[in-house]
């Protein structure tokens, strides 16, 4: 009986894993899919920023550049704890962390063909593009036509469809 | 007319003495079985007590079939015992059964209990083996069954809700740790949940079941998750958050049940965190992650 009371009293461990930071990373690699860079931004790899701190979101981004492709662009993903307005990127990711950069991102990347990406409330309002925002426990997205086209994107408006529009 | 009457009387006399005799070497054969027994005979002891059973002088008396129990028990303790299917077992148990239905004395009814004891031991250690050496719930939990159906004929009313909350609970907690390991092995979930949905059906409360119950469905979300390829579409991301967060909160119910009654309770503290941060409550993910901190709980 003695070995059934130690095994019954054992507690099974929760994984770390954190499943949010993979969503983001399937979403960011979605959005790729719905804009278009300029040929200047399609020359070298395709690179994903991200400022701030998330370790497993680095790790979901560094799995997911080894494992595909943007177009013919390998993905590069580059990390900063505060933003780095020397750092040419395709998809400039602010965490929520840095959240009160946004409007000096955003208007540092004006016609710079990046695509800004946050996670705080009112961001697209700031000057982001994308926002990640909660509904009902639910990760989605904001998104702004209008700041996409003053970053010098080319869009695709079949992700209205599936954003939560801002204008 | 006196000739008949000395046959007649003859005969009688003849007829009540072959049955004495036959009665005295029925005896014989019960006591012939006795003595193989203890000198360890048990094969032709078991060929003598078994037509003891049979006869109608001795078929109804409780020592005749103690005796067989007894037998058999010998032959049994050589290759039975690890057995789950044994008639060797199951002649013993029925031997036993008829011997106390005939009212024995007090020496052999103590001799019918320590042998239907020890059977009863020998199903348990069975279920044990069975579970943990090969892991095979079925089999375990008939002979776990079994154990309960042998130890009550010593015990009558015997309540097993707490060794039945310790088997099911040691069942639920290794099936649990291989669907862990292996979260495609869906028949190792089913039976962990099985088995940990029963202990709650003894124990709403139980802590254990609760926060293994709620951590394995918390863990299958995390598996969804994992699984979600990095080129799938929106609406494909849309199907796994759906489910994930259905997950979610079913372990949410599990946990917070432990919580209810002990908020110092760290599994429960640790696996709320984890699970307010995957439903994206960022309130309720902060409050456990201060309550985690408090409790000394390393996380992320």
């Amino acid at each position: 009986m003695l070995i059934f009371c130690a095994i019954s009293l054992r507690f099974q461990q929760p994984s770390n894993y954190d499943t949010n930071s993979k969503f983001k990373a399937v979403f960011i690699y979605n959005f790729t899919r719905y804009f278009e860079w300029s040929e200047k931004k399609k020359a070298d790899n395709f690179v994903i920023y991200v400022v701030g701190k998330n370790e497993n979101l680095i790790t979901e981004l560094k799995t997911l550049a080894s494992k595909k492709k943007v177009g013919n662009q390998d993905i590069e993903i580059k990390n900063s704890y505060a933003f780095d307005p020397g750092i040419s990127s395709n998809i400039t990711y602010l965490l929520s962390d840095v959240s009160k950069s946004i409007k000096e991102v955003t208007s540092l990347s004006k016609s710079k063909s990046t695509l800004v990406v946050c996670e705080s409330p009112n961001a697209c309002k700031a000057g982001s593009s994308i926002n990640f925002v909660v509904v009902e426990n639910k990760l989605k997205f904001e998104y702004s036509k209008n700041n996409a086209v003053k970053a010098g994107l080319k869009t695709n408006d079949d992700i209205k469809a599936l954003a939560i529009n801002i204008e | 007319m006196n000739k008949w009457r000395q046959i007649v009387k003859t005969f009688t006399y003849s007829i009540l003495m072959l049955c004495y005799v036959n009665s005295f070497a029925q005896n014989d054969k019960l006591n012939r079985a006795q003595q193989l027994l203890q000198t360890k005979n048990a094969d032709l002891a078991k060929l003598a007590i078994d037509s003891v059973i049979l006869h109608p002088e001795t078929k109804s008396d409780f020592v005749s079939w103690t005796t067989r129990a007894y037998i058999y028990f010998e032959i049994y303790k050589r290759n039975d015992k690890q057995k789950l299917y044994s008639p060797l077992r199951d002649t013993i148990i029925s031997s036993l059964i008829i011997s106390n239905s005939l009212k024995p004395d007090e020496t052999f009814t103590i001799n019918n209990k320590k042998l239907l004891s020890n059977i009863a031991a020998g199903y348990f250690n069975l279920s044990k083996v069975l579970l943990m050496d090969s892991l095979n719930y079925k089999n375990s939990a008939l002979a776990y069954s079994k154990f309960k159906e042998i130890f009550v004929l010593t015990e009558p009313g015997t309540n097993f809700n707490s060794r039945d909350i310790e088997y099911n609970l040691a069942v639920g907690s290794l099936y649990s740790d291989v669907f862990n390991k292996d979260n495609k092995n869906t028949e190792a979930q089913e039976i962990a949940k099985l088995t940990l949905l029963k202990v709650l059906d003894i124990q709403p409360e139980n802590p254990s079941a609760n926060i293994n119950l709620g951590i394995m469905y918390y863990n299958q979300a995390v598996n969804l998750g994992k699984g979600l390829d990095y080129g799938a579409d929106f609406s494909q991301i849309d199907v796994v958050q759906e489910n994930i967060i259905k997950l979610a909160k079913q372990a949410e119910q599990f946990i917070i049940k432990v919580y209810k009654v002990d908020n110092k309770n760290l599994k429960a503290v640790e696996g709320l965190h984890s699970i307010y941060k995957m439903l994206n409550n960022k309130p309720k993910e902060d409050e456990f992650k201060k309550k985690c901190k408090e409790l000394n709980i390393k996380i992320d």
